[in-house]
C-alpha cells in the first residue's frame, strides 16, 4: 500500500506541475514545441495550444514567450537561446474548467534551447532587409489588423492618414486636436509590429514616432497600451495602438477609431461597423492597416524538411494547412474566435508593410466558413453525407471553388 | 430645384447601393458622390464616389460597400498648400 501510495503521489507531480513547482518545458511536458512570439498572439496560442494539448491523434504541448516581432526573428537568425520562464496550458484532463482568458502555467526551458518557431507579425522585410538563410522557412499565417484605440469616454470616431502623420510624427507641434498630448499618445517599443505596422501604413519611421511607451522598458505589453487608455486622467485626449484582437476583447471600455488612408474617400473600421466583429473591411481592402502573421522555423539546408516535424505540425495547422495525422480540431475555428482572419478568407492581399493592395483569390477559399463564424452565411452546409451541388466542401460550407 | 432633387436621389440611391450610406457630415470626399455615383472600374474615369469590380489598389480602398463609411475632415495647420504632407522635423 506504502509503495502505491508513493507511486501514486510521484505520478501526480509529473502530471500536474504545480504552482509552487515549475514544470521543466522540456521533461515534464508532452512533445514541447517552443515558440517565441508577438503578445499579440498570445490568444491564438493559448487557444490552439489547449487544442494541442488535448489532440489525441497527436498532443503537442505549445511553450511560448512572448517579445517584439524583430527580437523574435532575430533570435531564430541568431540562434538566441531562450533563458526567461515560459508559458504553456493545460490540458482537459490537468485542468478541465481552463479557459483562454484564465493565465497560462509556467515553466522552465532546457538549457539552451532555442526557439523551434519564432512569429513576426508584420513582414519580415519590416524588420532586415536580408534574405532568409536557407535553413530558415517562412510561412504566412492568419491575418492581423492593428487599430487605433480611445477610451470610451472620447467622442472621437475617426482617424484620417494625415492626422496621423502630424499627431505621431509632430507630437504637440503637430497640432491636431485633441491628440496634442504625448503623454497620451501611448505605442509600443520599435521592435513591435504594431508599431512597425502603423509605422509603415502612415509614412512615419517607427524611431520617429512620438507618444509614451507605457510598461516595463524593454517589455512593453499590449495590455500596457489597454491599462494606459482605461486608466487615462484626460481620456478625450487619449488615443494608443493595439492589435485588433486585443482591442476585440476589451470592446467594454475601450472604442476604436475608423480609418481613412491615403487616397481614400472616407475612414473604415476593421469590421462593417463599430459594433460587428466580422473583419469585413480588413477581408476585401476598406481598412488598410494589416499585416499578414509570420512564422518561421528551421528547416535543413536548402529543403523544406524541418529540423523539427512538430514544429511545421504546427505552423501548418495555423497557417490552414493538411497535417498527418488530422487533428481532432478544426484550428481554423481557433484562429478566428481570437480574432485573426485566416488568408483563406481574405480577398486582397500585399507584398510588404503597408504596400498597395491587390485583389486576391485564394487557392482553397474559405470565406463562407468564415463568414458563418462572424456573421451570417447564404453558403450552403456541407459534409461528407450531403456533398455540395456546385463548388467545393470545406469547413462544412460549400465554397466556390 | 428640380435638379437639386434629382441629384439628392441620386446621392441617395448611390448610398443605398453601397457607397456610403452612414451618414453624418458630408465632406469634400463624400461630395463627390454628388458628381459621380457608382463607377465601374472597367469604365476609365478619373472621379467616383466608389468603384464596382476594384483592381488597383485605390478603386480596392474605395470600393463600393455596404460597411459603414465615416466622413472626416480635420483642419490641419501644418497640411502644405497643395495638400501635400511637409517633412518630419529633425
Amino acid at each position: 500500500m506504502r509503495t502505491s501510495l508513493i507511486a501514486a503521489a510521484i505520478a501526480t507531480a509529473i502530471a500536474i506541475p504545480s504552482a509552487a513547482r515549475a514544470a521543466n518545458c522540456e521533461s515534464d511536458l508532452t512533445n514541447p514545441v517552443y515558440l517565441q512570439i508577438g503578445d499579440t498572439q498570445q490568444p491564438l496560442i493559448k487557444v490552439l495550444g489547449r487544442a494541442l494539448r488535448d489532440n489525441t491523434p497527436h498532443p503537442i504541448t505549445l511553450v511560448y514567450v512572448t517579445a517584439g516581432s524583430c527580437t523574435n526573428i532575430n533570435a531564430l537568425l541568431n540562434g538566441t537561446a531562450i533563458t526567461t520562464t515560459m508559458s504553456y496550458v493545460p490540458s482537459s484532463v490537468e485542468n478541465p474548467t481552463w479557459k483562454a482568458s484564465d493565465p497560462p502555467l509556467s515553466c522552465t526551458p532546457g538549457v539552451g534551447h532555442v526557439p523551434d518557431i519564432a512569429n513576426s507579425n508584420v513582414f519580415v522585410s519590416a524588420c532586415t532587409q536580408d534574405p532568409l538563410p536557407n535553413t530558415i522557412t517562412q510561412v504566412r499565417g492568419p491575418v492581423q489588423a492593428y487599430v487605433m484605440a480611445v477610451p470610451e469616454a472620447s467622442t472621437e470616431t475617426a482617424m484620417t492618414v494625415e492626422e496621423a502623420y502630424f499627431v505621431f510624427g509632430f507630437g504637440a507641434l503637430g497640432m491636431v486636436t485633441p491628440w496634442n498630448d504625448e503623454s497620451q499618445m501611448f505605442i509600443r517599443a520599435v521592435t513591435r509590429s504594431t508599431l512597425l505596422s502603423w509605422a509603415y501604413n502612415v509614412g512615419v519611421p517607427a524611431a520617429k514616432w512620438k507618444g509614451t511607451v507605457p510598461g516595463t522598458p524593454g517589455a512593453d505589453k499590449s495590455t500596457d497600451v489597454v491599462n494606459a487608455l482605461k486608466n487615462s486622467p484626460a481620456p478625450a485626449k487619449a488615443i494608443g495602438i493595439l492589435g485588433a484582437e486585443v482591442y476585440d476583447q476589451n470592446r467594454a471600455t475601450l472604442n476604436v477609431l475608423a480609418f481613412r488612408s491615403f487616397g481614400q474617400y472616407s475612414a473604415y473600421y476593421p469590421d462593417s461597423d463599430a459594433a460587428k466583429l466580422d473583419k469585413a473591411n480588413v477581408r476585401d481592402g476598406h481598412y488598410t492597416v494589416w499585416s499578414p502573421t509570420v512564422y518561421l522555423y528551421p528547416v535543413a539546408a536548402g529543403t523544406t524538411t524541418p529540423v523539427l516535424a512538430d514544429a511545421k505540425y504546427v505552423v501548418d495547422l495555423i497557417a490552414d494547412r493538411a497535417v498527418s495525422p488530422a487533428p481532432n480540431f478544426d484550428p481554423t475555428d481557433s484562429v478566428v474566435s481570437v480574432g485573426l482572419v485566416p488568408d483563406c478568407a481574405m480577398k486582397v492581399t500585399r507584398e510588404f508593410e503597408g504596400g498597395n493592395l491587390a485583389t486576391y483569390a485564394p487557392a482553397e477559399p474559405c470565406g463562407c466558413y468564415f463568414d458563418s463564424k462572424v456573421a451570417t452565411t447564404t453558403c450552403a452546409v456541407c459534409d461528407t453525407n450531403t456533398p455540395c451541388a456546385a463548388g467545393v466542401c470545406r469547413h462544412g460550407y460549400c465554397e466556390a471553388n | 430645384m428640380r435638379t437639386i432633387f434629382m441629384t439628392v436621389a441620386m446621392v441617395a440611391a448611390a448610398a443605398v447601393a453601397g457607397c456610403g450610406g452612414g451618414g453624418g457630415t458630408v465632406d469634400k470626399y463624400d461630395a463627390r458622390a454628388v458628381d459621380a455615383g457608382i463607377i465601374d472600374a472597367t469604365t476609365p474615369s478619373d472621379d467616383a464616389s466608389c468603384f464596382t469590380n476594384p483592381t488597383t489598389h485605390n478603386e480596392i480602398i474605395n470600393a463600393c460597400t455596404d460597411a459603414q463609411p465615416v466622413a472626416k475632415d480635420p483642419t490641419l495647420p501644418l497640411l502644405l498648400d497643395d495638400g501635400g504632407l511637409p517633412p518630419l522635423p529633425q
